[in-house]
């Protein structure tokens, strides 16, 4: 058994993580105290995913987190994040306005913590694409470039790479800009399977449109080593034929 | 007393009579059974073959587990989706269930009810000791590797299932009737332009003997498979064309953003090449072939009314089994780059066949043996269980490291060609309705490329934007059922001695979670913007 929590708490984790939720809630003890932070936030999320999901019983999950919101242990944060993923994604009219003013507010109090840098990538999301303000795209996607001094954890300074070069690409923004936070992104690594291999694919083909047939050739190779089996395989190979014949083309030409 | 006794006894009688009909219609399963566990799962393949192949696994499986029964329970494919959705919902579904990603309006269905594999897919199948695959990942076990699966997860880099088959869709050839035709060597067509040809000579032929014959068996399903080789060989170029974010694949939130965002529409030259080529192939299907289901095509075919039926390898063993003339599978050849139709936007050879694997099964999350339902989809997909299902089915085994008859390596996809990712048949279930609700405008003496691309962008903002709508319930109920994964995984790192293998489970999901809610909002942003708007 682990630090002090009790079997039962750990038993509603266990079964939380593979969506089991009516199974953990009926496996946590009622006659709780009000004051066992552990099991008021397993009964919480498990809640989040009981079904049916209705607003009232998302309106009950809300009051208890933002209770447990009020501490300043790990629950806190986590409960204070799940608050504005109530409002970005669980509520059936979601209220994005709502939501980033959780995730500001949750950075403000926790800079350092992990749910709180978790909730700027999600805070970046929202800037790019669900509030109303900034209006045009460009103004957008300086806001969320904005939050990079803020998220200090290597595996979701990635993720906000990947999220700005998304947007770039979405707006048709240069390729060079898009390929900076692609590469940056693949410098700090960790993606698995099928993103590790998008990754490479994507900036692999950017690469190629923008002529750097070196770094081109690199990715759409270490894609063909690494990916045996995908579906994409043979476009990629054919990409480095294409390659070797465009640098021979634009050499022939100097 | 005696009458009385006798009318007693007649009571008992005709009660335990009745209890035993109950039981024979409802049950069907002995009183007592000496194996404490059985597990059950259901599928839709009812065709010749996959019965078979299931009953050889079981019988294998049972053997090697005393404790365990398998059952299958085989649901007719009219009925399937109502039948997982109900009994899904009701709490009686089986222990293990095959599934598609493309079954229209069950998008929902895998984050709620199915339990995720992706754990154990990372660990070797222990049904592989002492083969080839012995000591690999269950999920390299498979041919793609799940790529298939993967790419179609409603949540990203989660594995719902596990595959038991690929195939692709092939020429199946009545021998007898070729070498009558031709009057010379049974010969598989090798250019469209021969294919063309074949097509012309059944037409002579038929004219000449007044033998009701056409080159291809017609219906609606046939005519769906002949779309997709014909769009997708077209499209290829398009949809690397359109393809802004790199991925060298297009799949249908892209398609659905773009034609919102006018980067395609079914006026574009290529497909209406496409379309033009569809109208030309469907030409060498019977009259009225819109309205005909799958068996008709297969009847006509073994009456020898049609010298080729365009199918799924799935359909190879029914073909084998009910024609009473040699049947050979063949590929279709693809249009090449002088093609007089689609020739100009042809950018090379594109992947021939589905390289996924398919016939998914999953477990059903309120499964009350699930670790046996669990060990049992293992040793289907291991090389023994894969061996078995393929030699007694006739269907080509997902699995790696199997022995694939000489006869059946042409099921195979190959992967000599471009993937292109996306046909166009409509982008989604009720832009997919639209277009087969409007062939009769494309095809027949009355149809024309005109008519139907004419009658198919004409609203279809509205089918696109609903189509659009449905990818994004679908993704924010996915995200929303990460939430609690990444949250417990967590905390169960904080009250347990932290394990490195779950930290890193959690940080891959909230990545995975952020990349896919990047979809989500490019997807809202243009359905806010571009999308059909009640007036």
């Amino acid at each position: 058994m682990g630090r002090g929590a009790d079997a039962d708490v750990t038993a509603a984790w266990s079964l939380a993580g593979q969506h089991l939720a009516n199974d953990a809630l009926a496996g946590l003890r009622k006659d709780h105290s009000p004051d066992d932070r552990e099991r008021s936030f397993a009964e919480a999320v498990v809640r989040m995913d009981v079904q049916p999901v209705t607003e009232t019983g998302l309106k009950k999950v809300e009051a208890e987190l933002s209770a447990l919101a009020k501490g300043d242990d790990e629950i806190a944060q986590a409960s204070a994040y799940l608050i504005g993923r109530l409002y970005q994604a669980h509520y059936f009219a979601p209220d994005y306005a709502r939501a980033a003013e959780a995730y500001t507010r949750l950075a403000e109090k926790f800079p350092g913590g992990y749910w709180a840098q978790l909730g700027l990538v999600k805070l970046a999301l929202l800037k790019l694409y669900a509030l109303p303000e900034p209006a045009g795209p460009a103004a957008r996607i300086v806001a969320a470039e904005a939050l990079f001094p803020r998220v200090t954890v290597p595996e979701l300074q990635r993720d906000l790479h990947l999220v700005l070069g998304r947007a770039e690409l979405f707006h048709e923004y240069a390729i060079e800009a898009v390929l900076a936070h692609l590469l940056a992104a693949d410098r700090i690594g960790g993606l698995t399977q099928i993103k590790r291999g998008e990754l490479q694919l994507q900036i692999g083909e950017l690469s190629r449109r923008a002529r750097h047939w070196d770094q081109a050739r690199d990715y759409f190779r270490r894609f063909i080593v690494e990916n045996e089996v995908d579906g994409r395989l043979s476009t990629a190979k054919l990409r480095l034929a294409q390659i070797d014949a465009a640098q021979r083309a634009e050499e022939s030409h100097r | 007393m005696k009458r009385r006794k006798f009318r007693l006894m007649l009571i008992v009688f005709g009660a335990a009579y009745v209890t035993a009909l109950w039981w024979v219609f409802t049950r069907s399963a002995p009183l007592i059974s000496v194996r404490p566990v059985t597990i059950r799962f259901a599928h839709w393949q009812i065709e010749k073959g996959p019965p078979e192949g299931f009953a050889a696994v079981i019988q294998r499986y049972e053997q090697l587990n005393p404790r365990v029964k398998v059952e299958q329970v085989a649901v007719p494919s009219p009925v399937y989706r109502q039948w997982v959705r109900t009994n899904l919902t009701g709490g009686t579904a089986t222990d293990l269930i095959e599934f598609a990603y493309w079954l229209q309006g069950m998008n929902d269905v895998p984050v709620r009810y199915f339990e995720p594999l992706t754990r154990d897919m990372e660990e070797p199948n222990p049904y592989n000791r002492g083969t080839p695959m012995a000591g690999v990942p269950w999920r390299l076990t498979f041919d793609d590797g799940l790529y298939g699966m993967l790419s179609q997860s409603p949540e990203i880099g989660q594995i719902y299932g596990a595959t038991l088959s690929q195939g692709s869709s092939r020429l199946f050839c009545n021998r007898e009737l070729m070498a009558r035709i031709t009057g010379g060597p049974v010969v598989a067509p090798a250019t469209f332009a021969d294919f063309r040809r074949l097509c012309a000579q059944v037409t002579e032929y038929s004219r000449r003997t007044g033998r009701p014959l056409h080159a291809l068996a017609g219906s609606y399903s046939n005519a769906q498979w002949l779309a997709d080789f014909v769009m997708i060989g077209t499209l290829t170029g398009m949809n690397l064309d359109l393809d802004r974010e790199g991925y060298l694949g297009r799949v249908a939130w892209q398609a659905q953003t773009d034609y919102l965002l006018g980067r395609w529409n079914y006026h574009r030259p290529e497909v209406r090449a496409a379309l033009a080529l569809l109208r030309e192939m469907t030409e060498q299907m019977r009259p009225g072939f819109a309205q005909l289901s799958r068996d008709a095509a297969l009847q006509e075919f073994t009456r020898g009314e049609a010298l080729f039926i365009y199918s799924g390898t799935f359909d190879a063993t029914s073909l084998k089994r009910l024609a009473p003339f040699p049947v050979e599978a063949m590929r279709l050849p693809q249009p090449t780059k002088d093609d007089p139709v689609v020739g100009p936007y042809v950018v090379g050879r594109y992947q021939d066949g589905y390289l996924g694997t398919g016939f998914e099964m999953y477990l059903n999350k309120q499964s009350p043996h699930k670790a046996e339902a669990l060990d049992f989809l293992r040793f289907m997909t291991s090389v023994e269980g894969g061996q078995l299902f393929m030699d007694h089915s006739g269907w080509l085994s997902s699995v790696r490291g199997v022995n694939v008859p000489k006869d059946m390596e042409i099921y195979r996809g190959t992967m000599d060609g471009f993937s292109g990712g996306f046909q166009y048949v409509g982008v989604g279930p009720n832009s997919t309705m639209k277009f087969w609700q409007h062939l009769d405008l494309l095809v027949g003496a009355q149809g024309s490329v005109d008519k139907f691309v004419e009658a198919m962008d004409t609203g279809l903002v509205k089918d696109v934007s609903d189509d659009l709508r449905i990818e994004i319930r679908t993704a924010v109920t996915a995200s929303r059922a990460a939430d609690s994964e990444i949250v417990a995984m967590s905390a169960l790192n904080r009250l347990q001695a932290p394990e490195a293998e779950r930290a890193l489970r959690q940080q891959t999901m909230a990545g995975n979670q952020t990349l896919a809610e990047i979809n989500e909002y490019e997807c809202l942003w243009v359905l806010e913007r571009h999308g059909y708007k009640q007036p």
